[in-house]
């Protein structure tokens, strides 16, 4: 068969040959009643079929209508000839739109294509389904291509476009795609050794993590884990070296992905990080020559800067880095300045003090004037971030100046920006007034409603405002021409306040009564209906002009617009009221000051902020507007967690909750809002736990394929415990994550010490330590959750044996003492106290070498000589914790050989402490039932 | 007044540059090329872009096109363009895109001479041959008397012809064509929705010196008036007129034609050009004779046939006969096949590039009938849509025959010399894709 159609090669150098539009018309046409008498015949072998799908796409890429075809095109896709197979997707592609009743016919032939062993196929049947997308076939076949991305026989190549495809899904269909149930197989990837896969794993992480942050939040590890290996270890291959930057593209997705998560507490996990940032800003100190090697270096670090003011604005690195934004926005390239001032507005909204961006101040004003809008768009973010009290006025005064020369495109913006500034640090009233109307009149048409009703908020609420507020209205009226806005603002200042200035020479009622009449005949309606309750308010205090207030009542009486007619027949009526008559004064009564609300018109400029698709971890504006911002998006998220949790529990606890049907599940579900990992079960792992309560090594878990052991060393508040996790099968164990999760984490931290490995090579043991500090008395223990990949992915969650006895440390207490303090501390609530069964050794007797033992290994000193029955059992301890100091602890143990019983008695300073002891002792102490 | 003056090619590269006025840069030619060569969806002849009007004519894929700045008379710039085309055609045979370019000196030279400073000129083909030819320049000696005879006849009473001496023939002989095309749209049953003619008399005149010209036809109100007995000597010649006076809408002449003449008496005098030049245009709507009858039987046949059976009827005289009929029937846009069978002359097949069935019938004599019948088969499509049906559409040639019914009645001719002339007067009727019949009921 020949690989290349001559037909088509014909067909196609026709059309291009053709001279004239209806030339090409009439060859198409002629073609197409070709094609179709063919297709009716039928009997077309794969080759003939393939050649006239290629025309049909070829006609239609032209800009023509096709309406056959498409079910020559599906068949082609179940064609086991890859040309045909191609052709066939191709036309799928092109020729169907999303909403197609054919693509059910193809969902099928895409499924076994993607099941089927030929890479290639898998390939076509993946384009296919980014390119069309439909929400039917992402519902269909999102699970394929999911299971295509983590399957360990998949190609790399394969893995990146399944990955793409997910994403691609994940945009369009959110929904389709269990986000968090997949979310440790998707992130184990990201350790793939083919950076090409890497990139785009991390592409895809990166759209679900903005989602589901807490589900992603080992993507974190992996991030700083990649980053080290490339930037500092140079672990990389030598075709992903871009002008010798290490495949900045992932560099920059990793950094970014980081900057969705607040900084994480794991000093490890800092230190390299920091040491990532440094190398980052040190490679990049000095510019190169060539302009990819420099472009490659900027993405990398412009990035870089803003996950170092992300994690921490006061480090050293923030600073070297402002340094280096200040050359940056006085680059020559248009594109560095833009990316310069960028940073620079998230330094400025972050940083704790804006001396650093303070110091460029005059560099920023003047790239206003920058030849770039978008140069320009972003020196007006940065200067709205860094305005404070101390530059208020000069910045304001220069964003003033510029609104007049500024692009129209740009001042709607403005205007909010300046009148947000000017309220929020206004360091006297006058200013304030000064400078909004000035605004107002600057950029009129520019100005929303907003805007001045906030002036009329402010004014009516400041008492000492309003004169000089009315004089100044006054002054601005007197140009010849007036925005509207400006008229609103007069109309209701003068209707109110006018009468504080009437006394003064050129504010008489009659001149200000002509200056806004004058004003009247340009505006519209509402405006206008605002200036007769101006007049109303006039008819009361200024009894000298009724006469003409009167008459332009008359007058408007006869418009044709319904509220200024009323409004005119309401008000005349009330000013021909008898003079004694006090209705109107009480109609017209001052206007009692706005309750306090909060300005409308941030609202108005965080609306005008749309979230794109990658969503950014900064606004404009100073620090307390991103603490704001941060508030509320956690508590939106925790909302969304808690509902989803409920929703996701709620069919499963049906059952054994059915009996306590009145309970708020809700407030249940609002304590526990974090995941909790499923735990591990089997009668094996509650005992080896057990142990481990009061022993400081052994075995925690084992199964076929691996086995953990735990050795501890517990010193006051802080322990140290050494995980060893050992390998049982002949293969590496690959994507090993190991990550834990703490119930309160004000109560106790748990860190690695250092990154854990990701693979644990065949036969072999690895060993992570972790840093445990003991902050206040808690009852949960950590879980430990490891998961790996051996051929399918797994995920166990055990308890570390990390109790609250632990922090225990001996006291020597002679019989004296001893007595005194428990009598000291006395009964409930300090004391707790159980009696329960407890086994007896082999020959019938109390087993008490084994209660010492137990006793001892929760740390408590076992104190001889105190109790007169040998049996009896006596301990003391001090609990260390960081925060909320020593905690003393005393026990009596009183067992009972003829009734198998034994009585445990915890006495401690702390209630919780005594109750969590008692029961740590007694389950170690109980016998198995 | 026109200030630039184009020829385009069809990919929008410019042949022909020439800019009568200051107001316009050669640039404005790109704003043409831009906006109305590679813009597919333009179809009006005028495009104002600002205070910028275009007027363009395409004719064998050439764009003539002329731009003004001010308010201008758009008749009076078409008439230029068409005026030009046809002094292309007479010139250089045709006029396309390879003529223009093996020509290009003389069209510059005769677009310098036919528009002075956006004015349009003298425009008469066989003035402008006197003095711009093709052949190789004329002598030196011989050059002055030319000139001179060029000036004299330039600004004298008759423009377009020649000093009476100078043209001198053995045989007198003046020809005179009448071409009418018909535009007619009927309904399927056959009634007339729309009909009229646009006629022109074409004249080719032989004559020596300096000849007077009256020409008369059957115009209705030239017959009326003479029924009435107004004008003496033409009323023998109204009775040979008869009933069949023809209600003309309005006509256009030559300049030579006198036209004051014409509004006074609806005569028809004239000194004609030497050679050939269109005498008259005119247009009819009212009492049009229809040469052919087209009955039309189109059904759709489920959703995938469509049988077709069309009639074909003349109306004229046995004697006349119809020559080139070439009926298009439009076939459904996702037709894979048609079988065409034919009762009486002629022969059909389905042209798949035009998605029509073309039956040729090359001589259809008066009073004969023939009929076609058709199958044509449907493939099914993806997005079913229905068939607009689009009319058949008609074209032929009736020699000796108006549909007007227009007659030449006389031509007379008068000269000092009183020599004996010959006439000659032809009549021929052509559809051009305006005879249509819809196939909708």
């Amino acid at each position: 068969m020949a690989t290349t159609m001559r037909g088509l090669t014909q067909f196609i150098a026709d059309i291009r040959g053709a001279r004239v539009r209806e030339l090409e018309e009439k060859r198409i046409n002629k073609e197409m009643a070709n094609i179709r008498k063919k297709f009716k015949d039928g009997n077309l072998d794969g080759y003939q079929k393939k050649k006239y799908v290629a025309k049909i796409i070829f006609t239609y890429i032209l800009g023509y209508k096709v309406d056959v075809g498409h079910m020559e095109a599906v068949n082609l896709i179940s064609s086991p000839k890859y040309s045909e197979k191609q052709i066939g997707y191709l036309a799928v592609t092109l020729l169907m739109h999303e909403n197609s009743d054919f693509l059910r016919l193809v969902v099928n032939s895409i499924r076994k294509d993607l099941h089927g062993n030929n890479e290639i196929d898998n390939c076509l049947a993946l384009h296919a389904i980014a390119n069309v997308g439909g929400s039917e076939m992402a519902e269909a076949l999102a699970e394929d291509v999911h299971r295509l991305l983590i399957s360990p026989t998949s190609e790399s190549f394969v893995k990146k476009k399944a990955a793409l495809t997910l994403l691609r899904l994940y945009r369009k269909h959110p929904d389709v795609i269990p986000a968090a149930e997949w979310a440790l197989r998707i992130i184990s990837l990201m350790d793939d050794e083919d950076l090409g896969v890497v990139i785009c794993v991390t592409s895809l992480v990166m759209a679900l993590a903005q989602d589901n942050l807490d589900a992603y939040s080992v993507s974190y590890t992996k991030a700083v884990d990649r980053l080290n290996r490339l930037v500092i270890e140079h672990e990389y291959s030598a075709t992903y070296a871009y002008y010798r930057v290490p495949s900045p593209w992932l560099q920059v997705k990793l950094l970014r992905l980081l900057q969705y998560y607040p900084p994480s507490e794991d000093p490890a996990i800092r230190s390299v990080l920091h040491q990532v940032l440094q190398t980052i800003m040190n490679n990049s100190a000095e510019p190169s020559r060539n302009v990819q090697h420099n472009n490659a270096q900027h993405a990398v670090l412009f990035e870089a800067i803003g996950l170092a003011i992300h994690l921490d604005t006061n480090s050293p690195l923030v600073s070297t880095a402002a340094v280096l934004l200040a050359r940056f926005i006085s680059s020559r390239e248009t594109n560095v300045r833009y990316l310069g001032l960028d940073t620079m507005a998230h330094l400025a909204a972050r940083a704790e003090s804006l001396e650093p961006v303070k110091k460029h101040q005059s560099t920023i004003i003047l790239s206003l004037r920058d030849k770039d809008i978008s140069v320009r768009r972003r020196a007006l973010d940065l200067l709205y971030s860094m305005c404070d009290v101390d530059n208020s006025e000069l910045i304001v005064g220069e964003l003033l100046r510029y609104l007049r020369v500024a692009d129209y495109a740009l001042r709607e913006e403005m205007v909010l920006k300046i009148a947000i500034l000017t309220e929020k640090y206004a360091t006297s009233y006058k200013w304030y007034v000064d400078t909004i109307l000035q605004l107002i009149s600057a950029a009129g048409d520019h100005v929303g409603d907003e805007v001045w009703y906030r002036v009329v908020q402010i004014v009516t609420n400041t008492e000492d405002l309003q004169e000089y507020a009315a004089k100044v209205v006054f002054e601005h009226l007197k140009a010849p021409t007036a925005h509207e806005s400006l008229v609103k603002v007069g109309g209701y200042i003068l209707g109110e306040y006018g009468h504080l200035i009437a006394n003064e020479p050129g504010y008489s009622p009659l001149e200000q009564f002509h200056i806004l009449h004058s004003k009247s005949q340009f505006c519209m309606a509402a405006t206008r209906s605002l200036l007769l309750s101006t007049y109303i308010k006039w008819v009361n205090v200024f009894p000298e002009i009724k006469p003409q207030l009167v008459l332009i009542f008359e007058r408007y009486r006869h418009v044709l617009d319904s509220e200024l007619q009323q409004r005119a027949c309401e008000f005349y009526a009330l000013a021909q009221r008898p003079e004694e008559d006090e209705l109107l004064q009480n109609v017209c009564e001052e206007m009692p000051p706005f309750p306090p609300r909060s300005s409308a018109l941030l609202s108005r400029l965080n609306k005008k902020q749309g979230d794109t698709e990658d969503k950014r971890t900064w606004i404009h504006g100073g620090k307390d507007a991103n603490t704001d911002r941060e508030l509320t998006r956690r508590k939106t998220l925790n909302q969304t967690n808690g509902s989803a949790t409920s929703a996701t529990n709620a069919p499963s606890t049906q059952d054994v909750m059915g009996s306590l049907a009145g309970l708020d599940l809700g407030t249940a579900d609002g304590t526990t809002s974090r995941e909790q990992p499923n735990l591990a079960v089997g009668p094996n792992i509650d005992r080896w736990y057990e142990k481990l309560t009061f022993s400081s090594e052994g075995v925690l878990f084992e199964d076929v394929q691996i086995q953990i052991g735990i050795k501890s060393r517990y010193q006051g508040h802080v322990g140290q415990l050494a995980i060893y996790i050992g390998n049982k099968v002949p293969t590496p164990l690959t994507s090993f994550i190991t990550a834990v999760h703490v119930e309160d984490p004000e109560a106790l931290s748990v860190t690695f010490a250092k990154i854990p490995p990701n693979v644990i090579a065949p036969r072999t043991q690895t060993q992570q330590l972790l840093h445990v500090e003991c902050k206040k008395a808690f009852s949960t223990p950590p879980i430990l959750t490891v998961s790996f990949l051996a051929g399918s992915h797994q995920t166990t969650s055990i308890r570390l044996p990390i109790v609250l006895t632990k922090f225990l440390e001996h006291v020597k207490l002679g019989q004296a003492d001893f007595f005194e303090r428990w009598k000291l501390i006395g009964g409930a609530p300090r004391e707790s106290q159980s009696i329960f069964p407890i086994s007896l050794n082999s020959a019938g007797q109390l087993d008490l070498p084994k209660y010492r033992q137990v006793i001892a290994g929760h740390r408590f000193n076992l104190l001889e000589d105190i109790e007169p029955n040998p049996n009896n059992l006596v301990g003391a301890g001090v609990l260390h914790t960081s925060v909320e100091g020593k905690v003393g602890c005393l026990l009596r143990l009183e067992p009972n050989k003829e009734a198998k019983l034994c009585r445990l008695t915890v006495r401690s300073t702390s209630e919780d402490v005594a109750k969590e002891a008692q029961q740590l002792l007694q389950k170690s102490l109980q016998a198995d039932t | 007044m026109i200030s630039a003056f184009f020829i385009f090619n069809q990919k929008g590269e410019v042949l022909i540059s020439r800019l009568y006025r200051t107001d316009f840069k050669r640039s404005i030619a790109d704003v043409f090329r831009i906006q109305v060569v590679s813009n597919p969806d333009v179809r009006s002849p005028i495009i104002t872009l600002g205070s910028t009007s275009f007027f363009h004519v395409r004719v064998n894929n050439l764009y003539v096109v002329a731009v003004t700045k001010t308010n201008a008379n758009a008749a009076l710039v078409f008439e230029f363009c068409y005026r030009f085309i046809n002094i292309c055609k007479s010139y250089f045979g045709k006029m396309d895109e390879e003529s223009i370019k093996n020509n290009f000196v003389v069209v510059y030279e005769l677009v310098d001479e036919i528009n002075d400073f956006g004015y349009p000129q003298n425009s008469e083909i066989d003035t402008l041959k006197t003095y711009i030819t093709t052949e190789s320049v004329v002598s030196a000696t011989q050059a002055p008397e030319v000139s001179s005879r060029i000036t004299a006849q330039a600004t004298g009473a008759t423009s377009w012809r020649r000093n009476g001496d100078d043209v001198k023939y053995k045989k007198n002989e003046a020809f005179v064509d009448v071409v009418e095309v018909v535009n007619w749209m009927g309904s399927a049953k056959g009634t007339t929705l729309r009909a009229d003619v646009d006629g022109h008399i074409q004249m080719r005149a032989y004559l020596s010196g300096t000849p007077e010209c009256k020409f008369g036809l059957n115009d209705k109100l030239v017959i009326d008036r003479g029924a009435a007995g107004l004008s003496g000597p033409s009323s023998g010649l109204a009775d040979r007129g008869g009933g069949d006076a023809v209600e003309l809408d309005d006509c256009q002449f030559h300049q030579c034609v006198r036209l004051n003449d014409f509004d006074a008496d609806r005569s028809i005098s004239f000194i004609p050009p030497d050679g050939e030049f269109e005498l008259m245009r005119y247009r009819a709507t009212s009492n049009i004779k229809l040469p052919l009858k087209v009955i039309p039987t189109v059904t759709e046949i489920g959703t995938t046939k469509v049988s077709y059976d069309i009639t074909l009827k003349t109306t004229f005289s046995p004697k006349l006969s119809a020559t080139n009929v070439v009926v298009r029937i439009p076939t459904p846009l996702n037709t894979t096949d048609v079988d065409v069978g034919i009762l009486g002359t002629g022969k059909a097949k389905y042209v798949p590039a035009e998605n029509v069935i073309v039956w040729k019938i090359p001589r259809l004599q008066g009073g004969q009938e023939c009929s076609l019948s058709a199958m044509a088969k449907l493939t099914s499509t993806t997005t079913r849509q229905v068939w607009a049906r689009p009319p058949i559409d008609v074209d032929f040639q009736v020699l000796m025959f108006t549909a007007s019914g227009l007659i030449v009645r006389f031509l007379k001719v008068f000269e000092k010399s009183n020599y004996h002339s010959i006439k000659w007067v032809r009549y021929l009727t052509k559809a051009n894709g305006g005879y249509q019949v819809r196939e909708l009921t």
